[in-house]
């Protein structure tokens, strides 16, 4: 509509009729300046003066005048013999009438859907510059949790559309980028996600800057189309191309994001005591349970006061460093001395352009982002084409091409953690400021305390931990489009796409490093190539004015080819040369898989007088991952939808604008991975033993034995019963709208590995096992409070609730490991919602109370009694609220997305960690008398006092010796209120230079307005399998970024 | 333009038929990256590195050097095993091993399948008599330590999913079966190539494996003296067994891509300290080996011993074996272990002559060990100047006393089946100082935790887990 404005003023001589009026707004009464006048099918038009006032002279063949405004509502009028008409443009609020892509590229009227689908445009997506998608998506669709593991460049995180249906397999959505089926899984999974660092999901291979928009598919009926690959639900992404340009000049586009990250949240430290156990000042102890830090002068073997250095104290480090190690006592804060400010710009260029023959798009992007720990950062190139050409009336082609490469560097978290000392530092021990290796000898580490955890100072520079992908994804079509009579047409379409990458790992522990004192190395990587080919075919009838019907039928081959390797080091021979080639023991392996999908398909759909919608799909597919003769399923979905605002006795209501009813049924698989039975090289890992004790091949012979891990020839596919009902309300001309979805989703057959009992000499077998059934309740809400011609105020609400829960599991299964250690670990459990957390608990008594030992005398006096192993947390939240609000002034514009989860708990080694270790503030107080809550093993409530002056290691038993070895004590409510965006964006008014438009952005993301957890942002976890979100050990900090964007078109 | 539809059509059939044929999904679902079946010798050779390292020389060792006072726990789940708190009486402690014995045993009945009759390596005798041998051997350890265990209905994973118990006196019977069928069919003839480096315990001698066998036999038969003594029977077979250590079943390790566990228990876990009740046993007789068991912490000053049952929770103290070393052996079975047998059950008979001079020469052999490395000679002067006169006081207790002194640190689990076997038939000859030892001395090891989660007639044998202070094991006058 925009693009009209350039015809106005275009007069053309042969004039016949003065048509004169007024177009007024219907928010306000008064006239809209700048409104487009357009004699329709002609090229006459104009734009209202600054009381939107026209005046047009309608050449002899002008038929219709349309009236059109940003944000309006266009409309037509048709010209009799008026010679003054008035118009009233009705705000365009919501999109309701408008079309979107559906499965398989089908657009379809919003209206006529039986299911819930929800769109995200490119405004929301790149408004605060967040270069990783998912980032950009978190807060603004309903249905669905987006679980980011950490603050590092590149991390993972968790998607879920309706929560889970796979306990250890994928429930992440299928994405289809332009009509392609795309990878967005990590290549190599996290496993128990207690050693190594995280890797990142291939999402990170999509820059938010080149997207034009998404579209949700979130039920199973949605996306019956997309066969077993659509469990998940769907996610249609759309990137940016020259379609919707107006026809003629280039249009260049730039923008420059630069942002600033810091560490979201530091925790609350306790600043009084030292370094020490016991009240007394040990130099290599992890804790800080040592004297007051004023007090290290007084230390009967490190204090200055005895030894001639009054008012200092000794520190052992110093000394090896070969530096005075008398210092006078100080607080440090260790975790704000090492992070540094984050780094991150983004550049993007865009070319675009649409002729009458076809259009294309060029884009070019580039990040470089720099982490706010030491040595980890990210680097992306984009380089992404499109075109579409008609070669006449009935054919077009066109492709669609993107490049990426990205290169992270990552830390290590957990048992492996890099950044634990920055946690959990004394406050008396000057991390930064006391070298970290011997002088002239960098591969000796000098740190403040022992164990396993390397210096975070000497991390940088001897360990790795680095991914590199290169990935190339695009497609070709031809499409043959043909009016078969006035009411009939066909339309063909063949696509042919590919996607592939070729991703290498890399963890290094250097020489020297304390966990593995001769270092390790490990390089992998893989290469993945999807072929994808998809032929369709749509016959549109329109049978009378009444009836419309719709037929599409077409078949997709899918095929996926994966190449492995690995090639692992250990104990290098000599310090300063980190390489394979420099490993003293060394094994490699290779793999190769392949898999393919061949579906069939056909959708059928008739509507009457665009009030009822009918539509009927079915699939059949053929997967090779599973047993032969057990390949082929087929799924059905049916969908309806009535639209009661088209009815006549509705219409009347002026205050109703529109009202839909939508109901859904659709059974969606999902196959499983079946081999025949097979032989592997033993390994010795695990239980007592770091690393391999054993390692073949054993003075080159090797061994091979039958896999642990057996599969059921009689797998069959897991299967998803899903049904939707959903209403779609709007009111008072659209200012006011609500759309609720409930559906259900049960979901059989499950496909896992079932642990086996040890007595039948096998681990475990994939096999069929298990349900779960999920709840979910959906309410968006759409509000204009205000809406003039230069104020408006818009807010979207959504409002997600889950309940996910397992039914039953195989027989004799209690439960599923999912990640962590034998306790805490991470697990699906019968009866419990998915996934809980199982751990060591607190003995409690019949009404719950936490019971203390009443054993006068003894060191545990008072304190809480360790109970049995159990369901210690639940990790799926009450519910999830987020929303969008933006105000828009003329050219300004400032938004805000919040999100609000409330209940979920999450596991939290850290925090755990600053209480043993006698860091956190909750420590401070090691001399007021306390009484820990709970009852005595009589039922009376516990008064027995500990702590005071005569009991000075109380506080250190309670945290050190007790509450440590309780996994429940670790489990926090991981509830939180997140400003996700805030951003202020100003457009410059006047073009700056001929056609040159701009724009500035300030925005800010990631703020944290409350949080149940203490210390630590809430999103901050291990893993990147199902276990995501829910446990965290020494992980990597979240960040609060703060930026702007500068945008130039041209 | 109907052509080109008619094109597609068909195009898209036979793009249909043939991307999606059941023969070309096989295909394409091939597991190329690993073989879908290997000979019995590449088998055999991991279940010969899995029963040394893992089954007989790890957890299960390290539990029962706890139990037995080989060692002191003094740090973590062995410190716990220590006091008797949690770890003796959880299905967690010894999953692990648990798995790892039932892991051996489908792998043997594999083998032992594929070298039988209707087998793929028919007539492949030798490997079939080794399989058979360490069939027994794994099967006993697994019993003699968690007494009444699936069996029968073992080793069928997705057909039976809860096996049930088989009582411990037929699993004995099992046992000597296989022992004596490995016997049969290792004397025998075969046209099959021997195991050669495959074995790598003993490079395919299938002689070595012989002796083997009947030491098992000798082992076995003396394990059931409190139920059916033949002490005869014990000498006859053990007389048919190794003649010197050179002979003996142990494997060995390089310490570079194989490490002997209970080294690397100590450099990955460092959670025992050095043993009072040990120490005691060996200042009474004026051991030479006092001056080489032990040696102190690296973190440490001070040889300090750490008190059974009662130890600080610290480590970095006490002082550690110095047997421990990467290269030191695991035994399947020792020529001294097999002297001390005949020993014990010339004791029993009787004859005192003969008794003495094989526990001489078990003492010899054990002086020898390669992590000890005293001579015969020095075997000899101590045998003469402290052993005799206490061997002469008391046969039984000396002999006992020197195999138990003489199966530190490697052989712990043959310690703890004697003395429970010696408490059985009245024997307390062997004296161990744990003072918890009164109410809480495990007298057997729990189930595995993936049995007990999922296995229900496990489960309700489990119980809470108690029993393992109450309940012996059959062989050792308990019902189950």
């Amino acid at each position: 509509m925009l693009a009209l404005l350039v015809f106005a003023g275009v007069q053309v001589v042969l004039a016949q009729t003065t048509i004169t009026g007024t177009v007024t707004s219907s928010e306000d009464g008064k006239g809209i300046p700048g409104a487009t006048v357009l004699v329709k099918g002609t090229t006459v038009g104009l734009t209202t003066d600054m009381n939107g006032q026209y005046s047009i002279n309608v050449p002899a063949n002008g038929r219709i005048l349309q009236f059109s405004f940003v944000g309006m509502k266009t409309k037509e009028v048709t010209i009799s013999n008026q010679t003054v008409i008035n118009v009233v443009l009705d705000p365009d609020i919501m999109d309701i009438e408008g079309v979107v892509v559906t499965a398989l590229g089908i657009s379809r009227e919003r209206k006529s859907l039986g299911y819930a689908v929800q769109d995200v445009g490119t405004e929301e997506l790149s408004r605060t510059g967040n270069n990783s998608l998912l980032g950009a998506l978190q807060g603004k669709v309903a249905g669905v949790e987006i679980k980011p593991s950490s603050g590092m460049p590149g991390a993972s995180s968790q998607f879920q559309i309706r929560g889970a249906r796979s306990f250890t397999g994928n429930n992440t959505p299928l994405y289809v980028v332009d009509g392609m089926p795309i990878a967005s899984t990590p290549a190599f999974s996290t496993g128990n996600s207690v050693t190594g660092s995280d890797i990142s999901n291939r999402a990170i291979d999509i820059n938010p800057a080149d997207i034009e928009s998404i579209e949700v598919l979130k039920g199973q009926a949605a996306g019956a189309l997309y066969g077993i690959r659509a469990s998940n639900g769907v996610i249609i992404i759309t990137t940016k191309s020259g379609k919707n340009n107006k026809v003629g000049r280039p249009v260049v586009s730039f923008s420059h994001t630069s942002s600033f990250d810091q560490v979201s949240r530091t925790p609350d430290y306790q600043t009084t005591y030292a370094q020490g156990t016991g009240g007394n000042y040990a130099t290599s102890s992890s804790m800080s349970w040592g004297p007051k830090i004023v007090d290290l002068p007084d230390d009967p073997n490190h204090g200055g006061n005895n030894f001639g250095h009054p008012g200092m104290f000794r520190v052992p480090q110093r000394e090896l460093a070969g530096l005075d190690p008398w210092v006078l006592p100080a607080v440090y804060n260790n975790w704000d001395d090492y992070f540094q400010t984050g780094y991150t710009m983004t550049n993007n260029i865009n070319v675009s352009q649409a002729s009458n023959e076809g259009n294309f798009s060029l884009g070019f992007s580039n990040t470089d982002q720099t982490g706010i720990a030491l040595n980890t950062g990210m680097t992306r190139y984009n380089v992404r084409a499109n075109a579409e050409r008609n070669l006449n009336k009935n054919f077009t082609v066109g492709f669609a091409a993107n490049y990426s490469t990205v290169n992270i560097d990552k830390l290590s978290g957990a048992n492996d953690g890099s950044l634990t000392g920055v946690l959990a530092a004394p406050s008396s021990y000057n991390l930064a400021g006391t070298p970290y290796h011997r002088p002239g000898e960098p591969t000796r580490q000098i740190y403040y305390r022992g164990g396993s955890f390397d210096n975070p100072y000497w991390v940088p520079h001897n360990n790795t931990f680095n991914e590199n992908t290169n990935r190339f994804f695009g497609n070709a079509f031809i499409n043959y489009k043909t009016q078969i009579d006035e009411s009939k047409s066909l339309n063909i379409r063949y696509q042919a796409g590919a996607d592939t990458y070729t991703t290498h790992l890399q963890d290094i522990f250097g020489y020297g490093s304390r966990g593995n004192s001769r270092g390790v190395i490990d390089n992998y990587g893989s290469t993945n190539s999807i072929f994808n080919s998809l032929l369709t075919g749509t016959f549109d009838w329109k049978i009378s004015d009444d009836f419309v019907f719709d037929l599409m039928l077409g078949n997709e081959i899918n095929h996926e080819n994966t190449k492995g390797y690995t090639e692992s080091g250990q104990n290098f021979n000599f310090p300063g040369w980190n390489h394979i080639g420099n490993a003293s023991v060394v094994t490699a392996n290779e793999s190769q898989w392949a898999n393919r999908t061949v579906g069939t398909f056909g959708s059928a759909s008739l509507s009457w007088r665009s009030t009822i919608f009918l539509n009927a799909t079915g699939r059949n597919d053929v997967v090779s991952t599973m047993p032969r003769d057990n390949r082929t399923f087929f799924y059905p979905s049916v969908g309806a939808s009535f639209v009661a605002s088209e009815l006549n006795a509705l219409q009347e209501i002026d205050w109703l604008s529109f009202a839909k009813v939508r109901v859904s049924y659709a059974e969606v698989g999902q196959a499983g991975t079946f081999y025949e039975n097979f032989f592997v090289s033993p390994t010795y890992a695990g239980g007592f033993w770091v690393g391999n004790p054993i390692q073949y091949p054993i003075g080159g012979i090797s061994a091979y034995i039958p896999s642990y891990d057996l599969y059921d020839p009689n797998l069959e596919p897991q299967n998803t019963k899903s049904t939707e009902f959903g209403i779609d309300l709007k009111f008072f001309n659209n200012r006011f709208g609500i759309d609720y979805t409930f559906s259900k989703q049960n979901i059989t057959n499950q496909i896992f590995p079932v642990p086996l009992a040890g007595s039948t000499g096998a681990g475990t077998l994939v096999m069929n096992g298990g349900s779960v059934t999920t709840d979910a309740h959906e309410v968006m809400l759409y509000v204009t409070p205000i809406q003039t011609k230069d104020f408006s105020w818009n807010i979207n609400v959504n409002y997600t609730k889950l309940t996910n829960l397992v039914n039953e599991l195989a027989p004799g299964v209690e439960s599923i490991f999912l990640g962590g250690f034998v306790t805490p670990q991470v697990r699906a459990g019968i009866g419990n919602t998915y996934p809980v957390i199982y751990g060591v608990s607190f003995a409690r008594d019949d009404n719950g109370n936490i019971l203390v030992n009443d054993n006068p005398g003894a060191w545990n006096h008072g304190f809480p009694v360790i109970g049995e192993p159990d369901v210690i947390g639940e990790v799926s939240p009450d519910f999830i609220l987020n929303g969008t609000t933006s105000f828009n002034y003329k050219s300004v514009s400032l938004s805000a997305v919040f999100e609000w989860k409330q209940g979920g708990q999450m596991y939290s080694g850290s925090n755990g960690l600053l209480d043993l270790y006698g860091m956190s503030a909750v420590t401070e107080d090691r001399e007021s008398t306390f009484i820990y809550p709970g009852v005595k093993p009589d039922g009376t409530p516990n008064d027995i006092v500990r702590g005071g002056i005569n009991d000075p290691r109380a506080v250190e038993q309670l945290y050190a010796n007790v509450l440590s070895n309780v996994d429940e004590y670790y489990i926090h409510d991981n509830s939180f209120v997140k400003l996700r965006e805030v951003a202020l964006r100003y457009k410059l008014p006047k073009n700056i230079y001929k056609t040159a438009t701009a724009g500035i952005s300030l925005y800010a993301r990631n703020i944290l307005v409350w949080s149940a957890l203490r210390n630590l942002d809430p999103e901050t976890s291990q893993g990147n399998t199902n276990m995501g979100g829910s446990f965290e050990r020494f992980s990597m900090p979240q960040t609060t970024s703060y930026g702007f964007t500068i945008d130039v078109t041209f | 333009m109907r052509k080109i539809k008619n094109v597609l059509i068909l195009g898209l059939l036979i793009l249909t038929t043939f991307s999606c044929s059941e023969d070309v999904m096989d295909d394409i679902n091939k597991n190329v990256n690993d073989p879908t079946d290997v000979a019995s010798n590449l088998i055999i050779s991991d279940v010969l590195t899995r029963t040394a390292f893992t089954i007989t020389g790890s957890d299960l060792a390290f539990y029962s050097s706890v139990y037995i006072e080989h060692n002191v726990g003094v740090w973590n789940q062995s410190y716990n095993a220590e006091i008797r708190s949690g770890e003796p009486t959880s299905a967690t402690t010894y999953n692990n091993s648990w798995n790892s014995l039932y892991r051996n045993l489908a792998d043997l009945k594999l083998i032992i399948n594929k070298c039988s009759e209707g087998g793929s390596e028919e007539g492949n005798y030798y490997t079939l008599g080794i399989a058979q041998a360490l069939n027994a051997y794994t099967l006993a350890i697994l019993t003699d330590l968690m007494g009444d265990v699936p069996w029968t209905e073992a080793l069928q994973p997705g057909v039976i999913f809860t096996p049930k118990l088989d009582k411990q006196e037929a699993l004995y019977t099992q046992i000597l079966q296989n022992v004596d069928d490995a016997i049969e069919n290792l004397g025998k003839t075969s046209v099959f190539p021997s195991l050669g480096a495959q074995d790598f315990i003993y490079n395919g001698n299938k002689e070595r494996w012989l002796k083997f066998a009947y030491g098992l036999k000798a082992r076995y038969t003396m394990r059931l003296s409190h139920k059916s003594p033949a002490y005869a029977d014990v000498i006859t077979y053990a007389n048919q067994s190794f003649t010197s250590a050179a002979e003996e079943c142990k494997y060995k390790y390089n310490a570079s891509t194989t490490y002997s566990p209970f080294y690397r228990f100590f450099t990955d876990r460092d959670y025992f300290g050095a043993s009072q009740s040990l120490a005691n046993k060996l200042n009474e007789r004026n051991d030479p080996r006092a001056d080489i068991f032990w040696k102190v912490h690296p973190a440490g000053s001070e040889l300090e011993f750490a008190p059974n049952g009662n130890p600080v929770q610290v480590q970095g103290r006490y002082a550690i074996s110095a047997l421990s070393v990467a290269t030191a052996p695991t035994f399947l079975l020792s020529y001294h272990e097999i002297e001390f047998l005949k020993a014990e059950a010339y004791v029993r008979l009787n004859d005192l002559t003969a008794a003495e001079t094989a526990l001489k020469n078990g003492i010899s052999a054990a002086f020898q060990k390669v992590n000890i490395g005293l001579t015969a000679e020095d075997a000899e002067t101590y045998f003469n100047d402290e052993v005799l006169a206490k061997f002469n006081a008391d046969p039984l207790k000396e002999v006992m006393n020197q195999k138990y002194i003489a199966f530190f640190e490697e052989e712990a689990i043959e310690a703890y089946n004697d003395y429970r076997r010696l408490k059985a038939m009245g024997n307390n000859v062997i004296t161990l100082e744990n003072p918890l030892n009164n109410t809480q001395f495990p007298v057997r090891f729990t189930y595995g935790a993936s049995d007990v989660t999922t296995n229900e007639n496990v489960r309700s044998a489990y119980g809470d887990g108690t029993y393992v202070y109450s309940e012996n094991v059959w062989w050792a006058g308990g019902s189950r």
